[in-house]
């Protein structure tokens, strides 16, 4: 045999388009695992030049229809930097909720839709919602996703593109009576959330997946007051301690041939991880109280090196976020209608969020019209994808007594345990895989 | 009778109307019941060879790769659809269309050219018949259900081509551009979102692009003399959403002539 050549359409259940060429050689090592990228580029941040700086959060939130809260608050706050903006107490609330609904939508979408269907061997939540035992677990994940919706649309107007949120605070408020009623859905899906983290420690608990760890460099917001989801100092687990306007510095990006998403290093070190996995392990003791009780229930501890336990990490964030989102409206009350309100001046400022698959930053210059001159758009996947490769190389040697199929089924879900937002900058897969001799 | 089958597609886009798909947790049961997905790549891994009943297209058509796709999926179903304003006008990313050539868009972000394949933004009837149209950046949630209610009934959907001031006057909101002096783009709008945007006192931003009854010049024509916004904040307001258009183009050319 010369060689083994295997090829697998998209990988599908995530968003976007792309590729994972592999080939191996006669010894079972990988010679190239590289993603070919081919979802179009569509020049966010050149055609941001010479927009005014209120459209920028308006158009970056269009970046991606998964993560688009993450995308818009960035900007909306490394606007604010740049022009001296101070916001009120209730607007950060309120953004925080806002994010906090973005993760439960997106951590629900992906445990249940895009990640159970691959550990329960069906070919989607389609082919799960047919069998009668494990429907009633579909209906209750769609509750859950819209819950995470629902809190999108109260807050903004509607479930994806933003109606209210602006430079300076929100053109709307939401009523207390409507908090109030997502406060009690949010009781009342509580027991789902620690059972969608019960689960997903038993979908992860197969022994080929234990073995699966690679020590990399994690980095997360860091917060001293809660567990980071807006702003705060960005941190890893190798020691890196920034501001979050220092991160043009630190976290370089390198354009890469045949692929339209840049490959992402730690200035001075090598590919690092963002998302779920990295804030649970840097932040753990910020978590609610039941989210880190959970944790312990099912024998998750910190530092986890393990990617495909990404989606355990999802579990414990959905239980925090609804714990979180119940505090928060109890904190906002009645909330009151706030003009936004703030004068115009040319600056420079820089804004990372969390989103719910890792750090999205932005920021740029403005000048005195409050036009923008320049912006910079990082966008989480892009930060992960040099990872993931890296992660295929050490991953695939260990797993090539598996036949082409499931080698190539493994690859996807590593890949898939980043829930990569394809659109936002690298796009679903295709992957190649060619064995050689 | 067989289930129609439904095909998704994505071009330049966010993906947000795909997720749109996804959103109607409350129907999406009922909606897989009463339709085949054969190609969905968002939620399912085993996705199937058309031809299709209905196709519905995201985003824009931005590359090369993307226009011979295209036209291997209208030749591949029987009703095509544009899904969201990407598709039906080219949308944000037509933005592109408007700030130098393509070769200068691509130096500002990109250091290795060669590798960029990239030509202007436009939505998919610029190349091909389209059968309907979503609008909407996000597409409206419940159009999309009149859309595939209509189609298994086989009937015409019911879309409103007016402006959103129509919608706007029926919900008793005051009017932002007149009272409030804001540029709201309502009055040249297509509604069917209910007029959500002023409903929650934020100018619409023209994301459903140009209603039949458009009148965009005299509009910018307000903005710069009535509003006091700049000639180009005024071609700003129409080179957005939906620039590509006949009707927004005279608004974002009348002062751009000047």
């Amino acid at each position: 045999m010369s060689e083994r050549k295997i090829y697998v359409g998209y990988v599908a259940r995530e968003e976007g388009d792309g590729a994972l060429d592999m080939v191996i050689s006669a010894e079972g090592k990988i010679k190239e695992a590289r993603f070919k990228i081919w979802e179009s580029p569509r020049f966010f941040e050149s055609f941001l030049v010479g927009r005014k700086c209120d459209e920028v959060p308006e158009l970056v939130q269009r970046i991606c229809g998964i993560c688009p809260h993450p995308h818009h608050l960035s900007a909306v706050q490394a606007v604010e930097q740049a022009m001296g903006i101070q916001v009120s107490e209730q607007t950060k609330l309120l953004r925080h909720l806002l994010l906090l609904g973005d993760w439960i939508m997106s951590h629900a979408l992906h445990v249940f839709f895009l990640a159970a269907p691959d550990y329960l061997g069906y070919e989607s939540v389609v082919g799960m919602a047919g069998n009668p035992e494990l429907l009633p677990i579909v209906q209750k994940a769609l509750q859950f996703k819209r819950l995470g919706n629902d809190m999108s649309v109260v807050l903004t107007g509607h479930e994806i593109q933003n109606r209210t949120s602006v430079v300076g605070g929100f053109t709307a408020v939401p009523d207390g009576a409507a908090l109030r009623k997502l406060r009690q859905r949010l009781e009342g899906i509580k027991d789902f959330a620690l059972e969608t983290t019960r689960l997903a420690k038993t979908l992860t608990s197969d022994a080929v997946y234990a073995d699966l760890v690679r020590k990399c460099e994690h980095v997360a917001l860091k917060s001293e007051t809660e567990y980071a989801v807006t702003n705060g100092r960005l941190v890893s687990t190798e020691g890196l301690d920034i501001a979050e306007w220092e991160y043009p510095q630190w976290l370089i990006e390198r354009h890469v041939p045949g692929c339209n998403a840049k490959h992402a290093i730690i200035q001075g070190r090598d590919s690092f991880l963002v998302g779920p996995l990295a804030r649970v392990n840097l932040n753990f003791g910020q978590l609610s109280a039941d989210a880190q009780a959970i944790a312990q229930e099912i024998g998750f501890q910190v530092p986890d090196y393990n990617p495909y336990m990404s989606i355990v990490a999802r579990g414990i964030e959905l239980v925090h976020s609804v714990d979180e989102s119940i505090k928060t409206i109890d904190l906002l009350g009645e909330p009151k209608y706030e003009d936004p309100q703030y004068t115009i001046k040319a600056g420079e400022g820089y804004a990372i969020t969390e989103a719910p698959r890792g750090i999205c930053c932005h920021g740029g210059r403005i000048d005195r019209d409050g036009v923008v001159q320049k912006w910079d758009i990082v966008a989480p996947t892009a930060r992960n994808v040099y990872n993931i490769e890296k992660d295929l190389n050490e991953f695939v040697p260990k797993l090539m007594h598996l036949s082409d199929e499931e080698l190539t089924l493994r690859c996807e879900m590593l890949i898939r345990s980043y829930d990569p937002c394809l659109s936002c900058s690298v796009h679903s897969l295709k992957v190649n895989i060619h064995r050689e001799g | 009778m067989a289930k129609p089958k439904i095909a998704v597609f994505k071009f330049s886009s966010c993906a947000g109307c795909q997720l749109s798909i996804l959103n109607l947790e409350e129907h999406l049961l009922d909606i897989l019941g009463a339709v085949e997905l054969s190609y969905f790549v968002m939620a399912k891994r085993e996705n199937f060879a058309g031809p299709y009943d209905i196709s519905l297209v995201e985003g824009a058509v931005t590359t090369p790769r993307e226009l011979e796709e295209l036209k291997q999926i209208r030749e591949g179903c029987k009703v095509l659809v544009a899904l969201g304003s990407c598709a039906c006008f080219g949308g944000v990313p037509s933005i592109k269309n408007y700030i130098g050539t393509q070769r200068e868009v691509e130096e500002r972000v990109y250091t290795h050219l060669w590798d960029i394949q990239s030509i202007a933004a436009y939505g998919i009837d610029h190349y091909v018949k389209v059968d309907a149209y979503l609008k909407g950046c996000a597409i409206d949630l419940g159009e999309l259900v009149e859309f595939l209610q209509s189609a298994l009934l086989g009937v015409k959907p019911r879309f409103r081509t007016h402006s959103v001031c129509g919608e706007c006057k029926l919900k008793e909101n005051v009017c932002l551009l007149v009272s409030g002096k804001k540029a709201c783009m309502g009055s040249v709008t297509s509604a069917g979102c209910g007029a959500l945007c002023p409903s929650l006192n934020r100018a619409c931003e023209g994301c459903r692009g140009p209603a039949d009854d458009c009148n965009a010049e005299s509009l910018a024509q307000v903005f710069h003399e009535e509003l006091g916004l700049t000639k180009d904040d005024v071609v700003r307001k129409f080179r957005k959403y939906a620039g590509n258009t006949p009707q927004f183009k005279k608004g974002a050319s009348f002062y751009e002539r000047a």
